[in-house]
């Protein structure tokens, strides 16, 4: 840091954010229930963003780039990564915008609960949590891959900042595999803040569960028109349509329609209305800033335009940082009411994407369940082709409720025609 | 002229054969990786401009295999007196007490290793570093600027472009390898609305070499401005099975993801891929051949070896219609017993590596593509594909295209469908090439992920084919 500082003085850089981080990873990888690969990654990293007001035009500008610092480099080599982001951000003809005041606060040790246990121990914990799963034999844990990080972030900025705080999470992936009656495989991810050992077990049980189900469906679904019910991750996936069109650099560079105050779930609204909130997982913004939690939509209609400092003074608005995580309300209806109603369950796909430009949303099914005639029958392939526009106004979501790193809200989701490509 | 190695590597190389013989002398098996990766990135859209660094990675991993457990540690700071941490580090990792009870562990023999001493680099014309930042955005921002004025319901228009540069050094008992690579990628995107929707179209260039490379976006402008004002009139897919013509980007993105990751021999070992019991039959027409090799092409995932030492491979995977292998790295090569092609790659220093693809293609046909659109009696025309994803294990193909441009008899009507989402049994789509166009084209814009994580520079293509797809 006192390098930096000091090639930033020599400079005459009068507005810069420093950022260190520091990341610990111990990383095990599994092949069935044989321990393949065991990994540490030890690095430091440290960035530099650069701010440079000039005129263009007769126009107030304000140029920006970054230059990145790595442990060892001199104090030269320090200083002409810090020169040529200098110059760049020179070139960098942005209309001008103030950088957002930081605060200077005591570190903030790690406050979640994997906090004073070491890496290994966690490790273990967190293994045998998942591995707790794979009791069957019919199915199992194909392959898995733990990593336990704990990271270390370190904010000064030009503005007043001087922010630093720790945190541990675990996160990975592992493959589920049933052999018969079909060979069928699924693939699952999971991040936890906690040493959640329950939520991972039952998690990968359902996991298990679902791939059982898998290796049962024999057919694709009937090409036509479907209520479709979507479920857990996916919801986070759907969702992230409101989250990313209310993004201050899509509104202002009119890639979305959004307003402040406006209805933009639309106006005939014959489902669920939408009440989100913007989750901070990290205590201070990019800028040094506290961040904290704020209301998305009420009831559809839009309270927050969120983004970082300068799309949010083009906008007039406050600028929030980036939110990596939502809280969503429940609804009233349990899930076996959503799929009383002839409706695909679509439990699983290839890998189901949402663009929020356009508000399509699909994907190939790896699995669904069609509830149809009083019978419920799993199936697999096709694909499903959606847009949320045509969607919106008639949602209904199940009074259940799922958690994971980035989503906490209903367990699933009823949305009527949508579009399937079967047999 | 050819790219000059990192002064950071060839510094830092007399500790790193310390390092490499202080692990040797306590380890069956020890290699080191040091990587230096630089570049630049720059974009300029109508309300944004920004130059930034890129990927920009510096650091070292070790590996080590010792009572047949492999380990191996990742760290970016290495000076004189760090070496007898660096081996109490693995040693510690290999010792550690992190796998709870009722989980075994593999158990691997020593590579056996040719000894090798290898020095190479790439070449390129204009060097990215001698170009001023303000130079390129100059250059970018008239791309914009004719775009923007091409039609007034063009929403935006982004010219961007980025280079990287990397040296990588791999050490072992019986190697001493150095490779440095520079290649630049870029692309324009045009974006208009129709109705409450932003339509976007996007055409990519990249290669080996340096800033000369810039030329070839400049006559990409005026097709991607066409292309995005015809989405403005498009229509929602109606879901059915039809007669389609790829052009080589979705072409690449079929060999790509329907097939590739499938034959990925990582993939082998954990039981994940179909593909071993049809080696040696027939999994697509008679007339596909499919490469996949650093050294198979000249493209963004060009190298001279691979991130564990093995000198890259141009891999026949397919040939003629019949599967003939798979594509390996060195751990997959070891439990299988077969060879390494030069495909275990890493993130960064700081991730593992994994069997992952590099330049992937089809080899050429003898039609012509006029003759092809002719003999659609009823179908789509693909291009513009903007994801896929990997299905090994049941050969699923999912992937995610922006256009398709109806078919009549034989002809364009200009009726156009998006998005499409295009799926089914790989070696049926396979099976159903009837023909294929004289030219390929590959594009190394983008990058490949391992399930949703460990991206890599990968290139992709072949010539346009003809096939029967279900698209929905």
């Amino acid at each position: 840091m006192e390098k930096i500082l000091s090639a930033l003085g020599a400079l005459g850089v009068e507005q810069y954010i420093v950022t260190e981080k520091h990341t610990d990873s111990l990383e095990c990888f599994y092949v069935k229930k044989n321990l393949d690969l065991t990994r540490r990654a030890d690095t430091a990293v440290t960035t530099v963003r650069v701010f440079r007001p000039f005129e263009q035009d007769r126009q107030r500008m304000l140029g920006d780039s970054e230059a990145t610092v790595r442990p060892g480099m001199s104090e030269a080599e320090v200083r002409r990564a810090v020169e040529r982001a200098w110059y760049a951000a020179g070139s960098v003809a942005n209309p001008w915008y103030p950088l957002p005041a930081g605060i200077k606060e005591p570190p903030r040790p790690d406050g979640g609960g994997f906090a004073g246990k070491s890496l290994d121990e966690s490790m273990k914990q967190m293994t045998q949590a998942l591995f707790a799963a794979d009791r069957a034999g019919d199915v199992f844990l194909n392959s898995a891959e733990v990593f336990m990080r704990r990271t270390r972030t370190h904010i000064v900025t030009s503005a007043g900042a001087d922010v630093a705080w720790e945190k541990a999470d675990v996160w990975g992936e592992y493959v589920c595999q049933c052999p018969a009656p079909v060979d069928v495989e699924t693939y699952h991810q999971f991040n936890y803040r906690d040493p959640d050992t329950a939520s991972l077990t039952a998690d990968a049980a359902h996991a298990l569960e679902m791939t059982k189900a898998r290796a049962r469906a024999s057919a694709a679904p009937v090409t036509g028109t479907y209520a479709l019910v979507l479920d857990r991750e996916q919801m986070r996936v759907l969702l992230g349509y409101y989250v990313d069109r209310a993004g201050a650099g899509m509104i202002y560079q009119k890639y979305s329609p959004f307003r402040l105050g406006e209805n933009v779930q639309g106006e005939a609204i014959s489902g669920d209305k939408l009440t989100v909130s913007l989750a901070a997982t990290e205590p201070y913004t990019d800028f040094g800033a506290p961040m904290a939690d704020r209301p998305l939509l009420e009831a559809g209609v839009l309270r927050t335009i969120h983004g970082g400092p300068r799309f949010a003074h083009y906008l007039g608005v406050e600028p929030t940082g980036q939110y990596r995580a939502i809280r969503v309300d429940a609804g009233a209806a349990p899930l076996e009411t959503l799929t009383a109603q002839p409706c695909l369950h679509a439990v699983s796909f290839s890998d189901f994407q949402m663009d929020p430009l356009s508000g399509h949303f699909g994907g190939e099914l790896r699995l669904g369940f069609l509830h149809e005639n009083g019978q419920v029958i799993p199936v697999t392939g096709g694909s499903v082709n959606g847009s949320i526009l045509d969607c919106q106004g008639n949602m209904t979501f199940s009074a259940e409720r799922y958690r994971s790193a980035s989503y906490d809200g209903p367990l699933a989701v009823r949305l009527e025609g949508v579009s399937v490509a079967g047999r | 002229m050819k790219v000059q190695p990192s002064a950071f590597i060839l510094e830092k190389r007399p500790l790193l054969l310390q390092l490499r013989d202080a692990l040797c002398a306590q380890f069956a098996y020890a290699s080191v990786l040091a990587e230096d990766t630089v570049g630049r990135s720059y974009r300029v859209s109508r309300h944004s401009v920004s130059v930034g660094e890129g990927d920009n990675v510096r650091g070292f991993v070790v590996k080590v295999l010792d009572g047949g457990r492999y380990a191996e540690y990742s760290f970016n700071q290495l000076e004189a007196g760090s070496i007898p941490g660096v081996v109490d580090a693995v040693r510690a990792l290999l010792a550690a007490d992190v796998r709870p009870a009722g989980l075994g562990a593999s158990a691997y023999a020593p590579p056996e290793e040719e000894p090798t001493v290898f020095s190479g680099a790439t070449e390129y014309e204009i060097d990215p570093e001698s170009v001023e930042d303000g130079d390129v955005l100059a250059r970018l921002t008239a791309l914009r600027d004719k775009g923007l004025a091409m039609d007034e319901a063009v929403l935006d228009f982004v010219a961007w472009t980025d280079w990287q540069r990397y040296t990588k050094l791999f050490l072992s008992r019986a190697k001493d390898m150095t490779q440095s690579v520079m290649y630049l990628t870029g692309g324009v995107t045009a974006a208009a609305m129709q109705d409450q929707q932003v339509k976007q179209a996007y055409l990519p260039c990249s290669g080996l070499g340096g800033m000369e490379l810039l030329a070839r976006m400049e006559d990409n402008v005026a097709p991607c401005v066409q292309t995005v004002l015809d989405l403005t009139h498009s229509e929602s897919m109606i879901p059915g099975e039809y007669e389609c013509i790829c052009d080589p980007e979705t072409t690449g993105m079929i060999v790509h993801e329907a097939f590739g990751h499938g034959v990925e021999m990582d993939m082998f070992v954990k039981d994940r891929a179909q593909a071993p019991q049809f080696l040696g039959k027939y999994v697509a027409s008679p007339l596909v051949t499919m490469h996949d090799g650093a050294c198979s092409a000249q493209q963004t995932a060009t190298y001279f070896f691979d991130d564990e030492g093995v000198l890259a491979h141009d891999t026949v995977v397919i040939d003629k219609g019949v599967l003939k292998t798979g594509i390996s790295d060195l751990q997959s090569a070891l439990t299988l017993g077969t060879e390494p092609t030069g495909n275990g790659r890493r993130e960064s220093y700081a991730r593992k590596a994994y069997t992952r693809m590099t330049n992937t293609w089809f080899e050429p046909g003898t039609d012509k593509l006029e003759d092809m659109i002719a003999s659609v009696k009823y179908g789509m025309y693909l291009e513009c594909p903007s994801s896929g994803m990997e299905d090994p294990k049941n050969w699923g193909i999912q992937c995610m295209v922006n256009i398709a441009r109806e078919i009549k008899d034989g002809k364009l009507t200009g009726r156009i469908f998006s998005p499409v989402v295009l799926t089914g049994y790989v070696p049926d789509l396979l099976k159903s090439i009837t023909a294929m166009s004289e030219a390929v084209e590959l594009s190394g814009t983008g990058f490949c992920g391992k399930g949703h994580k460990e991206w890599v520079k990968v290139s992709d293509g072949g010539p346009c084919i003809k096939a029967t797809i279900r698209l929905g």
